[in-house]
């Protein structure tokens, strides 16, 4: 845009006032919210608590919390029902979003045909009932798993799940795994160590 | 789930003060009187980021934007329906500045400050804070004015052309943070360095603006996922691309006010993810998107004030794992010289 010169001249510490209100005003925010910092200077610290085996809770070492859920057709799911007749049982927290769709995209793919002995559910936190959970199931392609209908979010809160939480539970009913799901990696890892031992 | 992320509610409590200080001084700021003086011409205001005009010593910029989403493209860039029930929106106000360094260099600070309000089949979350910070500078390649009313000569087909770099910093609340999930992040928890291109023609009332952008992300360590400790690993986000296309018309308004109309066609992609030096299959995402905005400036450009609507197109293939959207800015610029 071209333009006469008619324009008007700011004072130098209004630029200089308004530079060291931007920048004082972000360290400071960022400064007060404690936390945030954690991401301008990143910590690869494992700062993982190591739980006493026998307690039972939702980190690894621990004794998985007991469950009993409906699926998506209303049948209810125990979680030592299922210990009790397969090797591992792995729960994948979905909330039918981008991320979920492509992990559970890549559990189906790569993953749960490669661990035949393993039970594997899809924990719906989200839809609020059994009804919906099979709504979401049908619409979003995965009636091949089962979806737990996690409609009071109990299995959620006791595994401190969210989207793309990944639990793996040996036939011991020790946790093994509680984690983002990523790329699969570490599940699979886990697994083979699983299914390996002894 | 109502009250989800209280600690950032929290937080904004604590800094709130703080905040509403910083947003009502940059405000008074961009308002304040200022002196006559001298300026000149061509480049900026219409490109994505703070860009100064030529020859104008800095600029304030204030801008609200409102982003909703409405269902995602999944990995194979199939359209797909949010749960019933959903509702999910994001609400940001950037402040930010520019400031010419020398007669062909600039650089830029853009803050924002993000709301999260998000309804999800059913559930609802509620999360605000800073999100992350963009520090950018731009090179001018050219020392006159390169906007024209008529072509008479090769000499008046010169573009603006600006060579920029601008760095992202994670500011803003995480997956890597005290979170419970995606819903109440506010930023990306990585640095990104930025390589930009911009070039920018105008024949009035006509004008062209093409941008490239291309950003390297740092990798870092991570030990927390939505707020949970983990085994720690190093990641590594994909590196992003960004073109645009745009073309503008200038309707010259009596005393020489200008209302510009402008379309962009935008394609933005992200490349895989590595973790712990593997390539992550799940990751990476691309989206492409249209912009219809219009500004008004007056005539010796110290003001402008702006609106825009950006849309994805609703249709299978224009996008690849991300959310579709629509998003609504409003803004006004302050030009000082």
């Amino acid at each position: 845009m071209c333009f006469t010169e008619t324009g008007r001249k700011g004072p130098g510490w209004l630029s200089a006032g308004l530079w060291v209100f931007l920048l004082a005003g972000t360290m400071l925010l960022s400064g007060a919210c404690g936390e945030l910092l954690d991401d301008l200077n990143p910590s690869g610290d494992d700062k993982r608590s190591v739980y006493d085996a026998g307690t039972t809770g939702p980190y690894v070492g621990q004794t998985a919390p007991e469950f009993t859920v409906p699926d998506s057709l209303g049948v209810p799911v125990t979680l030592s029902s299922q210990l009790a007749v397969a090797d591992a049982v792995v729960l994948y927290f979905t909330m039918w979003c981008p991320i979920c769709e492509v992990h559970m995209s890549h559990l189906r793919q790569h993953v749960v045909g490669s661990y035949p002995t393993v039970s594997f559910f899809l924990v719906d936190f989200v839809s609020g009932s059994v009804s919906k959970s099979r709504l979401a199931q049908v619409s979003y392609g995965y009636t091949d798993f089962t979806v737990l209908a996690d409609a009071d979010v109990a299995v959620m809160d006791a595994y401190n799940g969210g989207m793309g939480i990944t639990a793996l539970i040996g036939s011991d009913g020790v946790i093994r795994l509680n984690e983002d799901y990523k790329d699969g990696f570490r599940l699979k890892e886990a697994l083979d160590a699983l299914l390996a031992a002894p | 789930m109502q009250g989800r992320g209280s600690a950032l509610s929290m937080l904004f409590g604590a800094t709130g003060p703080f905040l509403w200080v910083f947003v009502w001084l940059f405000i008074g700021l961009s308002l304040s009187p200022t002196m006559a003086g001298a300026a000149s011409c061509c480049g900026g205001g219409a490109s994505s980021g703070l860009v100064l005009p030529k020859f104008t010593d800095y600029m304030a910029d204030l801008s609200l934007g409102l982003e909703y989403y409405d269902g995602f493209w999944d990995e194979k860039g199939r359209q797909k329906p949010d749960p019933p029930g959903s509702r999910l929106a994001q609400y940001r106000l950037t402040p930010g500045g520019a400031y010419r360094l020398a007669p062909n260099w600039q650089a830029s600070l853009v803050v924002p400050y993000v709301w999260n309000s998000t309804r999800y089949a059913g559930s609802s979350y509620s999360t605000r804070g800073l999100g992350d910070t963009s520090l950018g500078f731009w090179y001018e390649t050219f020392d006159t004015i390169t906007c024209v009313y008529q072509v008479n000569s090769i000499q008046d087909l010169k573009p603006a052309v600006y060579l920029g770099a601008a760095l992202l910093i994670p500011t803003g609340i995480s997956p890597y943070d005290s979170v419970e999930n995606n819903f109440d992040i506010t930023g990306k928890g990585f640095y990104r360095a930025d390589a930009n291109l911009m070039v920018e023609k105008s024949v009035y009332p006509w004008s062209l603006t093409f941008n490239l952008s291309h950003g390297v992300h740092f990798s870092r360590p991570v030990n927390r996922e939505n707020g949970q400790y983990v085994n720690p690993y190093r990641k590594k986000l994909g590196d992003r691309s960004m073109w645009s296309l745009g073309l503008g018309y200038t309707q010259f308004l009596e005393e020489a006010d200008t209302i510009t109309y402008s379309l962009t066609q935008a394609d933005l992609r992200e490349g895989k993810t590595s973790l712990d030096g593997r390539v992550d299959p799940n990751s990476g995402f691309r989206k492409r998107s249209q912009t219809a905005g219009i500004s008004y400036t007056t005539s010796d450009q110290s003001w402008t004030v702006k609106g825009s609507w950006n849309r994805s197109p609703r249709r299978n293939g224009w996008g690849r794992s991300f959310p579709i959207t629509d998003s609504y800015t409003i803004g006004a610029s302050r030009v000082f010289y």
